[in-house]
């Protein structure tokens, strides 16, 4: 049991050649959220994107394992085969690959043959309806002419049909209007209502504290330069709200 | 007017127009292998002549048969279509003029839209030579998608010539997709004559041959004509395709979109010119062509050379394109889906050619070239 969680330990991280995290330590256990919060640059994204795998990120020391798997020897989709989801701050644009039929092949890739495509286009239409999504997407190719809130949705809707063990959201609520940030937060929380989604734990990464009224999270650490500066609870969110930064960017100065 | 109105004169004199005009390519870079300015042609072959021509889809209103019977029954409608678009620079077009013979009339009456494409099917024997020349004259009104196939065999060389003239208001898609074997030869003329406020579409695939060259031309004379050109090129292998496209907007309040894919992977190369030209006069004229180069090997090589001549002042011209590997982005994107790499790569190449695919007319068509697509990215 010890092992299950998504568990970073020391993880040091560098892009072409500057070092971005200078040693992260969380553990993200099943079915818990944790949000990570921290000013502009201060490698939040760099901590994704190391975890899922992109080659242009240099781990250079730490582990990090999902219940128990080492993460870091596995290529980008083996991780997400492992159960390791990221929703993108900025998704690519495919054209010509419709959003169904990536969908599909996103699902069968991390749970194979569980779905016919006539079911699975049925939960699809089901999670489209939780999301505000209008059926017609189905006829568009991937992010291909998205506005910004229609990205998210559709991260959002990869999420849905994936439901992985741990989803890491990456300023998934950052640019969205009102609606659309309710819209995220139900996605959340329907899949954490299913039975597939129960145990998902959350990785939310977010500069502003309003995606947390929408799903509360469990854990909130602040990261500023590469590191994981406080951690605490839904208080800290809401410090940071009144505050801004540059107070908890004092304190550890003065600790340091 | 420079087209090649005058008929007959003997084959030599055919020949020697042939191997007098120069391709219009610019002069070959030194990766490609081919002389497009003197092809070597096996003349003999070429002199027996063979292939055949045969028909699907025939609607009962129009008149659709082979060349010859139309030349000699239909000699008055003929004579509106037969070398009517085509002008004296199209230099293949002079190949198949000098060993012409087979080809096929396609006649719509007024207002005639029937509901099916009519095919065409030219099929020779595998080393023959062909030279297929077909015609689509559409009366006012009318609207006819033609699809058609051409079967040659190993080692074989076809040289065709296809005519569209749409008289006011007929809409005429042609679509042709080429899978020939890939030790033959693929040339085609393709031009059309939208009349006013007609549309012509051509779409065209390039996929097989060792050689496969092609210009294909719309001239808009008339007012408010409208017409597409939507090609899509894969040499792979060691395989080259050359590729003209040129639409001629001699008249004004008129509208083209060209849109043009290209990929090549293995040792292929692709070469592509995109002409655009606005005459002085051709006011409100509104062009727009797109083209985009995806490279799936480090030894493939893709030329993409845009040409916009514009003489008129109160125009709309687009030009926009992409040349470039696959974007790592978009597959860390799809792999961070628990894609495999080399299915995320299979999945935006074949993504890649979509925008193309989807002008084509019929469903079995669009399947026909995603396989044969799919297989020469599997191939890669
Ligand atoms: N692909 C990259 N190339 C170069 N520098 C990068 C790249 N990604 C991030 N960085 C740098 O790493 C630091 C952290 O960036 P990032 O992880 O995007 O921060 P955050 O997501 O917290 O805003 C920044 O200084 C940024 O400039
Ligand atoms: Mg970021």
């Amino acid at each position: 049991m010890s092992d299950r969680g998504l568990r970073i330990s020391g993880l040091r991280c560098s892009v072409e050649g500057t070092e971005i995290l200078k040693g992260i330590d969380l553990v993200v256990e099943p079915g818990k959220v944790h949000a990570l919060m921290g000013p502009n640059g201060s490698g939040k994204s760099t901590l994704a994107f190391s975890l899922t795998g992109h080659p242009k990120y240099d781990v250079t020391g730490g582990t990090a394992t999902l219940d128990g798997e080492d993460l870091l020897g596995l290529a980008a989709d083996k991780r997400a085969r492992a159960g390791l989801f990221l929703s993108f701050q900025y998704p690519a644009a495919i054209p010509g690959v419709k959003v169904p039929n990536f969908l599909f092949a996103a699902r069968q890739a991390v749970r194979p043959g569980e779905l016919t495509p006539a079911k699975f286009r049925a939960l699809l239409l089901e999670m489209m309806d939780v999301l505000g999504m209008d059926p017609s997407f189905l006829g568009r190719y991937l992010n291909d002419g998205f506005s910004g809130g229609e990205k998210k949705r559709l991260e959002m809707l990869q999420m849905a049909v994936m439901a992985p063990k741990y989803a890491i959201l990456d300023e998934t609520d950052s640019g969205l209007d009102v609606d659309a940030l309710k819209d995220v937060g139900e996605s959340v929380k329907a899949l954490r209502a299913s039975a597939e989604g129960r145990d998902t734990g959350f990785l939310i990464i977010t500069h502003y504290p309003r995606i947390l009224q929408h799903v509360a999270p469990d854990v909130v650490h602040v990261m500023m330069d590469g590191r994981i500066v406080k951690t605490g609870d839904t208080e800290l969110a809401h410090r940071i709200e009144r505050e801004g930064y540059d107070k908890i960017r004092e304190e550890i100065g003065a600790v340091a | 007017m420079p087209s090649l109105l005058v008929d007959g004169g003997d084959r030599a004199a055919l020949l020697e127009r042939f191997h007098a005009t120069p391709s219009g390519r610019e002069k070959p870079s030194r990766y490609f292998k081919y002389d497009l300015e003197s092809p070597q042609i096996d003349d003999a072959a070429a002199e027996r002549g063979s292939g055949a021509v045969s028909f699907a889809n025939v609607p009962e209103r129009a008149i659709v048969c082979d060349l010859a019977t139309a030349r000699r029954d239909r000699a008055e409608l003929v004579a509106r279509a037969y070398r009517q678009a085509l002008e004296s620079h199209h230099k293949y077009a002079w190949l198949t003029l000098a060993y012409g013979g087979l080809g096929a009339f396609i006649y719509l009456p007024d207002d005639y839209a029937p509901d099916a494409p009519i095919v065409v099917r030219y099929a020779a024997e595998d080393g023959a030579s062909i030279f297929p020349h077909t015609l689509v004259l559409a009366e006012r009104g009318a609207r006819v998608t033609v699809v058609e196939h051409l079967e040659i065999g190993a080692g074989g060389f076809a040289c065709g010539i296809s005519e569209i003239v749409a008289c006011e208001g007929a809409h005429v898609t042609y679509a042709a997709a080429q899978f020939a074997p890939e030790d033959a030869r693929a040339f085609s003329t393709r031009v059309a004559r939208p009349g006013r406020h007609a549309r012509v579409t051509w779409a065209t695939a390039e996929l097989g041959a060792a050689l496969a060259i092609s210009d294909i031309a719309v001239t808009i004379a008339e007012p408010g004509a409208e017409a597409t050109i939507a090609s899509l090129f894969f040499p792979s292998g060691e395989q080259h395709a050359d590729v003209v496209s040129t639409v001629d907007h001699r008249s004004g309040d008129s509208i083209s979109e060209t849109i043009v894919k290209t990929a090549a992977t293995g040792r292929g190369q692709a070469r592509f010119l995109g002409n655009i030209r606005i005459a002085e006069g051709a006011q409100r004229s509104n062009a727009s062509l797109r083209d985009d180069s995806l490279l799936l090997s480090k030894s493939a090589h893709v030329d993409s050379i845009p040409a916009l001549e514009i003489a008129a002042n109160d125009v709309k011209a687009f030009h926009g394109a992409t040349v470039g590997a696959i974007d790592e982005e978009a597959l860390f994107y799809m792999t961070s889906r628990g894609i495999t790499r080399e299915e995320a790569e299979r999945m935006i190449a074949l993504g890649f050619f979509e925008p193309v695919i989807e002008r084509f007319p019929t469903e079995s068509l669009r399947d026909d070239l995603r396989s044969a697509l799919e297989r020469k990215v599997g191939a890669a």
